[in-house]
């Protein structure tokens, strides 16, 4: 098999680091190769640098054997790479064909959608992608939606198709349609780049290009290698893949409810029910999972019980006192903690520096204020402790957060929350775009809260590790509720199922 | 358009491109602050040149004007009285990234309130008809401020919107008050558009045996330090800054947005409504319109090129009044028109805005291998 896409030397630097260093890299035609490694290894740099939206200050990529010099996408387009992103970038008051057809070369000032349609069509029939081609796409699952963006990049003639992460917003069910297809598409020809950190799909892969810090580490057959050698490739040393919960007590604990929540709805600003009649409680010393897509309503779930939104119907009760309509301040008040999925969005100031972040809803606090005027000296010397105690790696307390890394960041939002709540910590993809290190850090410090008897509500797209942590796992869909089950005796099956919509869907 | 976006155009056309400095020195910062004065001098010099006059004579006569004697000295104190405070209105307001342009009206506000304190608080002993004096100025600013953040609050109206047309309403409430209302002066035949001359006891004594400078000076460097503690030293000052940067990670954190953006606009009008109190009770000692007039509108240049800081809204805002009292000499001296006065304020603004990008910024050229 030849060459089809070569990255030979690749270099990329960015102010204070080198997101690539010599890469070398082939794709060969017909084949599926897999870019694997940790966040911030340098895998969407390189991929970017293959789409032409970064050029490489070192080395140079080959097309079929000659070099090509892309000085944008439009190149790589032009050349036949196309590029699935992880966020879409699709019309949603348009239709799919014309989400297809908008913005290529040869709409040109007229848009021929009878001639587009035929094309279309037959691209579908070719990869068996079942899709209507007159639905709006904002109607669209997020599944389809995808087809949507790898059928602009098949309409363009794509040979080599990039696929950052493709199944991170995927059902179970979805993403193994997606890689049948991936399969499929393979046979009829085409090259496939895909980059992934999930050990099932990465070994389905013809070849794997495993990254660290950058460089590349190697090149292998999955077929060759064991999950476990690729894992220490990727991390270079020993990692306690999944944490594992010890059990051994529980069997003794009687969890007094903490939180209750009673029929809770919420319907969004567009009007969309977004949370659908949810009813859950949480006990003392009690982890509970919540498993979903996201998207489903559990943000909107972790927003109403941190009193940023206020529920349309329903009640919620801490300790067994009301507080549905409360502001939030008073659910920080009563003891709820919250680490928020999106952090730097929704649990830091930026631009702050880790001192003032580790104050941030706490800045009228006694501990932090000396009458009128905040209390700079006992806000460093406390903060400075946490940055110690959480173990986060700064030069110093006056660094500010975007400087982090979104590990190091997470652990202030994690030091801030777990210092100043008593009850309930709400946790909303706690370790999501981290390192493996620091997701066993996070998922060590909340099992110590667990034992201090918090009651935890804990979200994760890593259903491995809501069976490993939980005490039980609610599953949601569609704004609902659609089971509860027992880690001990559920399988990733039955939840991978309720996550889908569940048996209600299945009998209507 | 986005940095992004520059970078990509830049970098398809002719491999150079912009990135963020990771660590931006503070020599540098100043350095291009420098070079921004310079370039601004430069580029005013061509103006002048235009004008026909010459280009050393005008800017010696400007600075002996503004800077050249110890009354000049006073005089361009007393100019930038008022300049610093609405500088400082800007600064609470835009820290907070709220996109006040209403200090305009809120001079003429706080003018009015101050007036009508100094009608209806006569014969109180000094001190005290001066401080309520004073307050109702404050006052006065505060409630326009306050009006166009609960309109933001509730309403979702845009404040930008709502404090511009909030300007025009007070300068047509104003022509109306002392052209012809109740507040007009009666005693000539010809109504000119003012009141009459404010009591003695009310005018802002006069500092340092100057005939200019007046106490409205301090009060412009006491609200600077005060507007540096509050925003630096104090719970409000850190929701202040939070809110600017990030008000959903704040409002996240148990935070009532709506709350702090009506305190904002509270505290930047009561600033701006002092600028009023300063400009009419230590200046013009009578209430008309044309003493105030782009007073507001002047401070939010000054703010942004004081970094929206307080000590460099202080220098920005004496640079400012300088400016101003130097034009007189400009145009006496070397017959240069007083209008390029404004220009030259808009040409400043414009380079310091570009060493504000350049000292945070830095030009790349991309190595190319093929």
């Amino acid at each position: 098999m030849s060459d089809i896409l070569k990255a030979v030397n690749l270099t990329k630097r960015f102010p204070g680091v080198i997101a690539n260093e010599n890469v070398n890299f082939d794709l060969r035609a017909g084949e599926v190769h897999c870019l694997f490694g940790e966040n911030g290894a340098g895998k969407s740099t390189l991929s970017s640098c293959l789409f032409g939206f970064y050029q490489p200050e070192g080395g140079h990529i080959e097309i079929g054997g000659e070099i090509a010099n892309f000085k944008s996408p439009r190149d790589a387009i032009h050349m036949g790479v196309g590029m699935v992103h992880q966020h879409f970038v699709l019309v949603a008051e348009f239709s799919v064909l014309e989400n297809i057809v908008v913005g290529t070369h040869e709409s040109g000032w007229q848009l021929k959608l009878t001639d587009a349609r035929k094309r279309v069509e037959g691209l579908c029939a070719e990869y068996s992608i079942d899709l209507d081609l007159d639905a709006r796409v904002g109607d669209l699952a997020v599944g389809q939606q995808q087809w949507v963006e790898i059928l602009k990049a098949l309409f363009l003639d794509a040979k080599v198709l990039i696929l950052d992460e493709p199944s991170a917003v995927l059902t179970p069910e979805e993403s193994l349609r997606l890689f049948r297809i991936i399969d499929h598409m393979k046979e009829l020809g085409l090259s496939i780049l895909l980059i992934s950190h999930k050990m099932v799909e990465v070994m389905q892969a013809d070849r794997v290009t495993v990254l660290r810090k950058g460089k590349v580490v190697d090149t292998v057959c999955p077929a060759n290698v064991t999950p476990n050698e690729l894992t220490r490739m990727m991390v270079g040393r020993d990692v306690e893949l999944r944490m594992v919960r010890d059990r051994t007590e529980d069997a003794e604990r009687k969890f007094e409810t903490v939180l209750n929540v009673e029929k809770v709805s919420y319907r969004d600003g567009r009007g969309k029910l977004a949370l659908d009649n949810v009813s859950l409680h949480i006990g003392k010393g009690e982890i509970l999972g919540l498993a979903g897509v996201s998207g489903n309503g559990q943000k909107e779930l972790f927003e109403i019980l941190s009193g940023v939104l206020v529920p349309e119907n329903g009640c919620l009760s801490l300790d067994g006192e009301r507080i549905e309509g409360l502001p939030s301040r008073q659910y920080m008040d009563r003891g709820v903690g919250l680490v928020p999925d999106d952090r730097f969005r929704e649990g830091l100031i930026p631009e702050f520096n880790i001192r003032e972040n580790m104050i941030l809803g706490w800045q009228r606090h006694d501990d932090y204020t000396n009458g009128m005027f905040l209390d700079h000296k006992q806000i460093g010397s406390i903060a400075d402790g946490l940055i110690d105690e959480f173990q986060i790696a700064t030069p110093s307390g006056a660094t500010p957060v975007n400087h982090l890394s979104g590990g190091n960041a997470q652990k202030v939002i994690l030091a801030r929350e777990f210092v100043h709540s008593s009850k309930l910590l709400l946790a909303n993809q706690p370790t999501r775009g981290l390192d493996l290190g620091v997701i066993e850090y996070v998922y060590k410090q909340i099992i110590a809260k667990r034992e201090e008897g918090y009651a935890i509500l804990l979200a994760s797209e890593e259903l491995e590790d809501l069976l490993n942590l939980s005490d039980r796992i609610a599953v949601m869909s569609g704004g609902k509720i659609t089971g509860i089950v027992d880690p001990l005796t559920t399988t990733v099956e039955e939840i991978g199922l309720l996550m889908a919509g569940g048996k209600e869907e299945q009998a209507a | 358009m986005t940095i992004s976006s520059v970078e990509t155009q830049i970098a398809s056309k002719s491999r150079l491109k912009i990135e963020r400095r990771v660590n931006p020195k503070t020599s540098w910062t100043v350095f291009m602050y420098l070079l921004a004065v310079v370039i601004g001098f430069a580029l005013t010099a061509l103006l002048i040149m235009t004008s026909g006059a010459d280009v050393f004579k005008a800017f010696a006569a400007l600075f002996k004007g503004a800077f050249g004697s110890q009354k000049s000295v006073f005089a361009t104190l007393a100019k930038s009285t008022p300049l610093i405070l609405t500088g400082l209105a800007t600064v609470v307001a835009f820290r907070a990234q709220v996109w006040s342009i209403g200090q305009e009206g809120q001079v003429y506000s706080g003018a009015m309130g101050a007036y009508f304190g100094c009608l209806i608080f006569a014969g109180l002993p000094v001190w005290m008809y001066l401080s309520l004096i004073i307050l109702s100025g404050m006052i006065g600013g505060a409630i326009l401020g306050g009006i166009a953040a609960i309109l933001k609050d509730r309403f979702d109206v845009s404040e930008i919107i709502s404090t511009v047309m909030m300007n025009y309403l007070i300068v047509f409430l104003l022509s109306y008050l002392i052209g012809g209302g109740p507040w007009t002066e009666v005693s000539s035949t010809v109504v000119y558009q003012q009141t009459g001359p404010v009591p003695e006891a009310s005018q802002l004594p006069h500092l340092l045996g100057s005939s200019k400078l007046h106490l409205g000076f301090v009060f412009a460097l006491v609200s600077a330090l005060v507007c540096y503690v509050l925003l630096e030293k104090t719970p409000l000052g850190y929701e202040i800054r939070a809110m600017g940067f990030n008000p959903i990670a704040l409002a996240y954190r148990g935070t009532n947005i709506g709350r702090t953006t009506v305190l904002v606009m509270v505290i930047s009008g009561a600033v701006a409504g002092l600028a009023g109190v300063a400009e009419i009770f230590g200046t013009s000692h009578r209430l008309r319109a044309d003493t105030l007039y782009n007073l507001g509108y002047t401070g939010i240049i000054i703010g942004m090129i004081g970094g929206l800081r307080p000590l460099g809204t202080v220098i920005a805002g004496i640079a400012f009044g300088g400016l101003a009292s130097g034009a007189l000499y400009m145009k006496l001296l070397a017959q240069v028109p007083a209008a390029l006065v404004p220009a030259m304020q808009g040409i400043m603004l414009l380079t310091f805005l570009c060493a504000a990008v350049a000292a945070r910024y830095k030009i790349v050229r991309i190595q190319s291998d093929g």
